[in-house]
């Protein structure tokens, strides 16, 4: 490349990522420890590196300093993020995590990029635009828009969209979903269910945020010899335990079901409110199916609250212990009758 | 090399867990180094046979095989210099066995060290050397480094953990070293010539580990000094007095700002801090050590001294030194802190001489450097904090890493005490340890005669460390 080509070349780097470039001095003081591994979610589901933070920050340096070029497995990458911010709260080095990837989204999908990720998908054909996931969503990524003949449909802003899925859970009609493969879509979350009652025999499963239950991750996660009587699923706000999920655990042979999630007030997307309200609405269904509704237990818990987690897990199992496992037979005379 | 049938490995790993794309070759080409390279493929095996078969299919084709933990070190040990595949470990993580009959453990390479000790915490064990990585670092990756950590002033280094190993050598070779018994006397001791081999000698595929019961008293002493040499003073009389310690730290005014700064700890901005620690399963006994501890920081000008038994108090107190590394880049605006000169070892005399000199090297050549670290040991890490746009910043780094190992060396300390030599520490070692070179390349060749794993490192990486590989940073002119 002769001295004109790389001066533009440079330049159309310098363009291309015009949101992105500013934070090279941040990304320079990321040591690229890795600690944040730790924290991510993505990274306990997938195990690859470049679903890290700091694989995402790596390939964003590249790209803004010019010694990679964006392919769709990099985009990929980058919109694959829900946000917890886990990562950026407990970073020592205080690099902006979030912040530099939302200006990398923008900058990508300023070039045109096609992009996934964990970003919601309305599916038009099933959408009938009634508009309960718009005010549902606290970033405003979703609206009602005009396509010019008349005719509305909800266009996600792909940019603000945090994937955190409470417009998957609410939408009636079934149109918004997300990709496979993070561990996070009602099939996957489904599958977890049948896996931890099925495969692993537990009584109890514990759905946990998180948002507030990073601790409540380390604990699903520790390869224990110890055999324990419950399981955790770590998804991402209460506020996405849809109620199919909980009957669903109960059908399966689980003598209980928790749902752990941030105390009111400290939700990032109001989701805990709306769980409170479903599982009140979910007990009544319960009672109607002669399941004690002792065996659902909404708890709060904030950040860090690990030892206050486990110590209500070991309670809540004492209890369901006493309360035995769900007698089959009654349920189905009971609705059958 | 020959080119890499991807298919190939895919059949052997499943194709879910073999990549050749930008995003994952891009990533696995860097560590918490300086340096940056590209792997062709990054291979993610679950079983032993699994390595084996990649092991065969490598050395036969003589592609380059680089064994990789949490991709955590320091010095570019995992950086693939000449390309080749990148083996991620970290779905071999499983604890086999936990055997407290015999306080042992037999594990996965890819248990990561935090896990393995909350799974060993509810019978009243643990396993010692938790690096400040334990978070993230894999036992593997550990071995691979000899890593040690805070409490090696009592509890040792990874070496004093391993009892024996499974390693798969470069020709897809399973060999069981080691024994299942604190001791042996049986031939040679082959499981300890892979511990801090940086994956260069062989895959580890299973690790049978030593571990400890968890003392029941833990007692943590702060103590303030106005003096850098008077908390080097305090130190080395704290360990040649024969105290009974668990844990010496030290951290100087650089550390103690940067802190403060990205955590807003509000630690008092002296010249040093020294933290101590006794522990133990008798109460008095641990008073008595801290007791001692305390008098000698109070003899060589230690002051406003706070102890705890606490775990949360303790935890606070030490919360700052955890996270130290990872501030260092807060500590002024500009200036980024970088893994070089990371983890000299010193005899404890000189930890007070030592300290000074970095901080005089670093003056004289435009830098700055945290001194910090297990000095109970004799570790000394410092970091090079310079501004890595200018290019004149890196030749002030070079003539720091110079000077700073000529000195280290002529008082009778060591290179790298726990983080291993890689690529960046390769060219001072090599000036100051050319008499061993010869036998560690004929081990070497004895056991890869291909050369195919973890390739010109150590004794055989370049003799320029900035030139080794891109530098992960974008350098001006």
């Amino acid at each position: 490349m002769g001295l004109l080509g790389k001066i533009f070349y440079i330049k159309k780097q310098g363009n291309n990522f015009k949101r992105s470039k500013k934070w090279e001095g941040e990304l320079n003081k990321c040591i690229r420890c890795g600690y944040c591994y730790e924290l991510c979610p993505l990274f306990k589901s997938n195990n690859w590196e470049s679903d890290t933070p700091r694989g995402k920050l790596l390939l964003i340096y590249g790209m803004i300093t010019g010694e990679i070029q964006p392919t769709k497995e990099i985009v990929d990458k980058i919109f694959q993020c829900f946000y917890c911010k886990n990562c950026s709260d407990n970073c020592s080095a205080g690099v902006p995590v979030t912040d530099i990837l939302t200006d990398a989204r923008a900058d990508l999908i300023e070039q045109g990029f096609e992009i996934e990720g964990t970003i919601v998908k309305i599916n038009e054909d099933l959408c009938s635009v009634c508009g309960v996931c718009v005010p549902l969503c606290k970033y405003e990524a979703l609206s009602i828009e005009s396509d010019g003949k008349n005719k509305e449909k909800i266009v996600v802003d792909k940019v603000e969209c945090r994937g955190c899925g409470l417009c998957v859970s609410a939408c009636p009609s079934g149109a918004i979903s997300q990709k496979e493969g993070c561990e996070v879509t009602l099939p996957e979350l489904h599958q977890k269910v049948e896996e931890i009652i099925k495969q692993h025999g537990k009584k109890l499963v514990v759905f946990a945020c998180n948002w507030s239950m990073f601790p409540g991750m380390q604990l699903s996660e520790s390869p224990t010899l110890i055999k324990t009587s419950y399981g955790i699923i770590v998804s991402m706000c209460s506020g996405r335990v849809a109620p199919e999920l909980i009957l669903k655990a109960f059908d399966g042979g689980a003598w209980g079901v928790m749902v752990a999630g941030c105390p009111p007030e400290e939700c990032d997307h109001d989701g805990n409110y709306k769980t409170r309200r479903r599982l009140v609405l979910l007990k009544n269904v319960l009672n109607e199916l002669n399941i004690n509704p002792k065996r659902i237990k909404l708890e709060w818990f904030s950040t860090g609250e690990s030892a206050k987690l486990q110590n209500e897990i070991n309670d809540f199992v004492k209890e369901i212990e006493k309360m035995g496992p769900i007698n089959k037979m009654v349920v189905s005379k009971k609705v059958g009758g | 090399m020959k080119k890499i049938d991807v298919g190939q490995l895919k059949k052997i790993s499943g194709a879910d867990n073999v990549s050749d794309n930008i995003a994952d070759l891009y990533v696995y080409g860097a560590d918490a180094s300086v340096h940056q390279a590209l792997p062709n493929v990054i291979v993610r095996p679950k079983t032993i046979s699994e390595v084996q078969k990649i092991m065969r299919y490598a050395n036969k084709n003589k592609i380059p095989v680089i064994p990789r933990g949490a991709g955590s070190g320091t010095s570019g040990h995992t950086v693939p210099i000449d390309g080749g595949i990148i083996l991620d470990m970290k779905r071999m993580n499983h604890i086999l066995e936990i055997v407290p009959e015999d306080m042992l453990v037999r594990v996965e390479p890819g248990v990561v060290d935090d896990d393995l000790n909350r799974a060993l915490k509810p019978f009243g064990l643990f396993y010692p050397p938790a690096p400040a990585s334990s978070r993230i670092a894999t036992i593997g990756g550990e071995i691979a480094a000899n890593a040690s950590g805070v409490r090696s002033v009592k509890y040792g280094a990874t070496r004093d953990y391993v009892l024996g190993m499974k390693v798969v050598l470069a020709n897809g070779k399973l060999v069981k070293l080691g024994s299942n018994t604190r001791v042996h006397s049986s031939g040679y001791q082959l499981e300890r010539l892979i511990v801090g081999s940086e994956g260069t000698l062989g895959v580890v595929v299973e690790a049978t580990m030593g571990i400890r019961p968890l003392p029941k008293f833990r007692c943590l002493g702060v103590a303030n000094f106005n003096k850098l040499e008077d908390a080097g003073n305090a130190i080395s009389e704290i360990i040649s007095s024969g105290c009974e310690l668990s844990m010496l730290e030290l951290m100087d005014k650089i550390g103690i700002i940067a802190v403060n700064k990205a955590m807003d700890l509000k630690l008092p901005e002296v010249a040093a801090i020294i933290m101590f620690e006794a522990d133990g399963n008798v109460k008095e006994a641990v008073d008595f050590e801290i007791e001692k501890m305390k008098k000698i920081c109070e003899k060589h000008g230690g002051t406003d001294i706070k102890m705890s038994y606490d775990v949360a108090e303790r935890t606070r107190l030490f919360s700052g030194r955890k996270k130290l590394f990872a501030s260092l880049s807060k500590y002024k605006e500009g200036i980024i802190c970088t893994d070089l000169a990371d983890d000299m070892g010193v005899p404890n005399s000189k930890i007070a001489e030592a300290a000074a000199k970095i901080h005089e090297i670093a003056e004289k050549n435009n830098v700055i450097m945290a001194v910090y670290g297990h000095c109970g040991s004799g570790v000394i890490h410092t970091k090079i904090m310079l501004d890595p746009k200018k290019k004149s910043q890196w030749k002030d780094a070079e003539h720091v890493i110079d000077e700073l190992y000529d000195y280290i060396h002529s008082v009778g300390g060591v290179t790298s005490a726990e983080h291993g030599i890689g690529l960046s520490k390769a060219p001072a070692w090599k000036k100051a340890r050319g008499d061993i070179i010869p036998m560690m390349r004929s081990i070497k060749k004895a056991l890869d005669p291909n050369n195919i794993l973890n390739p010109h490192k150590i004794m055989d990486a370049p003799d320029d460390w900035i030139r080794a590989t891109n530098l992960r940073y974008k350098v001006g002119k």
